[in-house]
């Protein structure tokens, strides 16, 4: 063999790395597929869809998918640039929604005279000091203004038990909600155009009196739930898609996407109990989550468990962004980093890797330690639940606020030294802004958490089932986790098998939205950076 | 209107400014220090009522106890079943999560195209968030009667879905932390070993994996760690009884092998460390007493093995990482 080039070369094998690479996509898509099969089961079992028969999902799935799937192949194929519209205008009403209920509960806490109150003598006044002296580029302006909000929060206080004739709810309600949210109407859409500025809020404001009256005779709801619905729903709703139509620039075929999801829907289910001999027998409707805790699994409902919940969120949110982005500023902006200040600064960073690796169960038992046997506060209230899922879910708010001001480039921060500003106005006017939306994909993330941790209550005492929602910050709480596990241990097993998946899928469904709002914030940023 | 002029304020008066920037400047470190005493509270919560445990109640006791029953008299806390409990779900766990999250992690970040990422890790991370209670109810719900189908004789509440089901939750915390020590490899180590004629398995397992296992190695102790303090799956899916299974001897050739029946292991119920602080609180055991105060002993037990292995952690990630 003269002449050849033997280097002992006998081609690659390829089997190995293709047996390897076949392994890894395996595992990856592992945990996925076990997931995805566990929520497939859930949720059969919480809408009850093993009982219907096969004629009703053959008819429910033409019955849905040719009015759906004809006007999402339009949109795909014809109108790709209308389908942020489409997303927007279909997620806005929900989302309006889930606002309504939270300020229901809101006003359920406090009466709306205590909004009305506070509202008309503290806030509105803060805010019509701080646009003066803001207008005439005061920088005092923040501090008198925290000042006048300060006293009218105090007079408000004192004043408050004293008045004994009040306005009707409604205006009250009509007062605090509707107007602020007509003048942001009129701000944003009208910039500059006082006459139509004008229109714009006298319409949203008429809109509101009107619902006041209407709402009860239309849908019978009493007179202020008309108006926080007419708030927080039908004036999104209405701006949105009022926006879009204003511009005329041919989007309005977006817009349906909403009224053809909720028709293919009703479509769906009336071919399928027109055709089928069974329709599925869900669990999981409104009656379920209007209702309260019932020892009857019929009656059971989950409307303590979602109001606590929301209760606790609510403190948690406040506790943990303030402290939070507090800490992380600090950590980021002020810190110093060599001497004994430096050596402090690196044991604070080490500190709060660690606390993030702290078991749950720890905190709750810190929660009980100091909150309720040192403190003297409640077992298992508001409070307590709030203040020790704060403390749980700091280190990560702590830890992703710090990495979304890290990621301000610099030459900006310099920039803004140069022009003179001192370090909190280069934070809050150069920083902040830049770093908000990574601040907030951090916190939501953090509050999905908070949300779905059961073992820190279960050791603060909180009651697995409450029978009223809580009335304030110093009752007694349960929460949506809480109330998932008494049910998957209760003796009857209707409530394990057909009552805890409903409650497992309301859970899951507020932590899914929660967290696809964060990737959306995310996505949104990193697209815009 | 107001007297806004062209001139600079170039007095220098700036005593206003002054306070505010040292009154924010102070805010911020008392937020930060805040952290700070949420670690020295842990540490005073849990010592003060753990001390008056161990004054009543021997540690050596505590240790080395085969019997756990804090409420039936006669009381008893020996801590070694619900050690075996964690240990038992931990080692199961880690089986399950070590290997998948591994194979997960290089898959993400040196095969996967963008797109499948795109898509892969948004679903790893939701993998992560579920509520670990909604866990414990899929193990006992759905997991038990698949393994009902192959092993008939289960109970309801046994070790053996709960520790699967801790094993697929702390696959993201695996993948997520090696992905990214593997992404930090500056590519032109890859480059080179293409360059040398290798081929793409060899330059992941020869080449990426070596240079990012400080990364991945803490990935394995965190993972752990979570696993140890993993509470909610366990409460509900695996029962409330500590067990602690018996040493049988089998005869083979003459001499007597000890060995523990896999079975005896994992498909009878058990119980964790957090699953019985879980129980502890939840029942009316009234504070003050001695069951009360081991609650704090067993928390303190757990937080020093985790607040250990998170150092431990910090410290191979910190020390071993390779500097490009």
């Amino acid at each position: 063999m003269a002449g050849t080039n033997d280097t002992g070369f006998s081609g690659v094998s390829r089997r190995r790395g293709r047996i390897f690479a076949g392994l890894a996509k395996a595992a990856s898509w592992l945990g996925v597929v076990v997931l995805a099969w566990l929520l497939l089961m859930v949720v059969i079992d919480a809408f009850g869809l093993g009982a219907a028969s096969t004629g009703w999902y053959l008819g429910g799935l033409v019955g849905f998918g040719v009015p759906f799937v004809g006007y999402a192949g339009y949109l795909v194929l014809r109108r790709p640039d209308l389908r942020w519209t489409a997303v927007r205008a279909t997620v806005i009403p929900p989302a309006g929604l889930i606002f309504a209920g939270a300020l229901f509960v809101l006003f359920l806490v406090f009466e709306p005279f205590f909004w009305f109150l506070y509202y008309s003598v503290a806030i509105l006044p803060a805010v019509a000091v701080y646009g003066h002296f803001a207008s005439r580029e005061d920088t005092r302006a923040p501090l008198i203004a925290g000042a006048v909000g300060l006293l009218g929060a105090a007079i408000s206080f004192f004043v408050e038990p004293l008045i004994g004739i009040m306005p009707l709810p409604w205006i009250m309600l009509n007062w605090v909600l509707v107007i602020p949210a007509g003048a942001l109407i009129a701000y944003r859409q009208a910039t500059g155009n006082r006459g139509r500025q004008a229109t714009l809020l006298g319409a949203t404001v008429a809109g509101g009196v009107l619902a006041s009256f209407v709402g009860p005779v239309l849908i019978g709801v009493t007179s202020d739930t008309a108006v926080i619905l007419y708030a927080a729903f039908v004036l999104p709703v209405a701006w949105y898609n009022g926006a879009v139509l204003s511009k005329n620039t041919g989007d309005w075929p977006g817009l349906l996407a909403p009224v053809v999801a909720i028709g293919s829907i009703a479509a769906g289910i009336a071919l399928g109990d027109f055709i089928g001999t069974a329709g599925p027998d869900p669990v999981l409707d409104w009656q379920f989550l209007t209702n309260n805790a019932s020892t009857i699994p019929a009656d059971a409902g989950l409307f303590p468990a979602i109001v606590g919940s929301v209760f606790i969120i609510a403190i948690v949110a406040i506790v943990s962004f303030v402290v939070g982005v507090g800490a992380a500023i600090y950590l980021e902006e002020y810190a110093p980093q060599t001497g004994l200040g430096g050596t402090i600064t690196r044991f604070i960073r080490v500190n709060i890797a660690n606390l993030a690796g702290v078991p749950s169960v720890v905190y709750g038992l810190l929660g009980l330690g100091l909150f309720v046997n040192l403190i003297g506060m409640g077992l298992g209230i508001v409070l307590v639940a709030g203040l020790t899922l704060s403390l749980l879910i700091l280190p990560i708010v702590i830890i992703s606020a710090q990495e979304a001001i890290r990621s301000v480039p610099e030459d900006v921060r310099q920039a803004s030294y140069g022009m003179g500003a001192t370090r909190w106005q280069t934070i809050r006017n150069v920083v902040l802004p830049r770093a908000v939306p990574g601040v907030l994909t951090g916190t939501i993330l953090a509050l999905s958490r908070a949300i779905g941790e059961t073992a820190p209550l279960l050791m603060i005492g909180a009651a697995t089932t409450v029978f009223r929602p809580p009335t304030g910050f110093a009752s007694q709480v349960s929460a949506m986790p809480l109330q998932v596990f008494y049910w998957s241990f209760h003796q009857k097993s209707a409530f394990r098998e057909l009552i805890a998946p409903a409650g497992v899928v309301t859970l899951l469904v507020v932590m899914l939205s929660m967290n696809v709002l964060a990737i959306y914030l995310r996505n949104r940023y990193e697209r815009n950076a | 209107m107001t007297d806004v002029s062209d001139t600079p304020d170039l007095s220098g008066d700036r005593g206003f400014q002054n306070v505010r920037e040292g009154f924010y400047k102070a805010t911020f470190f008392a937020f930060a220090a805040a952290t700070v005493l949420t670690t020295v509270g842990i540490f005073l919560v849990l010592f003060v009522d753990a001390i008056g445990f161990f004054a009543a109640y021997s540690p050596i006791d505590f240790l080395t106890g085969f019997d756990w029953s804090p409420s039936l008299e006669p009381v008893s806390f020996g801590v070694l079943p619900l050690v075996f409990g964690t240990l038992v779900v931990t080692f199961t766990a880690a089986i399950i999560a070590i290997p998948v999250g591994t194979l997960t992690a290089v898959y993400l970040s040196e095969y996967a195209a963008p797109r499948t990422r795109a898509i892969l890790k948004p679903l790893l991370e939701i993998l992560a968030g579920v509520p670990t209670v909604i866990y414990g109810f899929f193990a006992l719900v759905y997991v038990t009667p698949v393994i009902e189908f192959f092993f008939p004789g289960v109970s309801t509440f046994n070790v053996l879905s709960a520790s699967l089901m801790v094993g697929i939750m702390t696959i993201p915390m695996v993948s997520s932390i090696s992905e990214d020590a593997m992404s930090a490899v500056p590519d032109s180590l890859r480059q080179a070993g293409y360059g040398m004629g290798a081929t793409k398995y060899e330059v992941t397992t020869d080449i990426i994996v070596p240079a990012a296992t400080s990364g991945i190695v803490s990935s394995y102790i965190l993972a752990i760690s979570r696993a140890i303090g993993e509470t909610m799956i366990v409460t509900v899916a695996m029962g409330m009884q500590s067990s602690i299974p018996t040493v049988q001897t089998a005869t083979v050739f003459g001499i007597g092998i000890p060995f523990v029946h896999p079975g005896e292991v994992f498909l009878g119920s058990g119980q964790t460390m957090t699953a019985a602080m879980v129980q502890i609180a939840n029942s009316d055991i009234a504070g003050g007493t001695l069951a009360y105060k081991s609650l704090f002993a067993i928390g303190l037990t757990l937080f020093a093995i985790t607040l250990l292995m998170n150092v431990i952690s910090n410290i191979i990630s910190e020390r071993y990482r390779e500097e490009y």
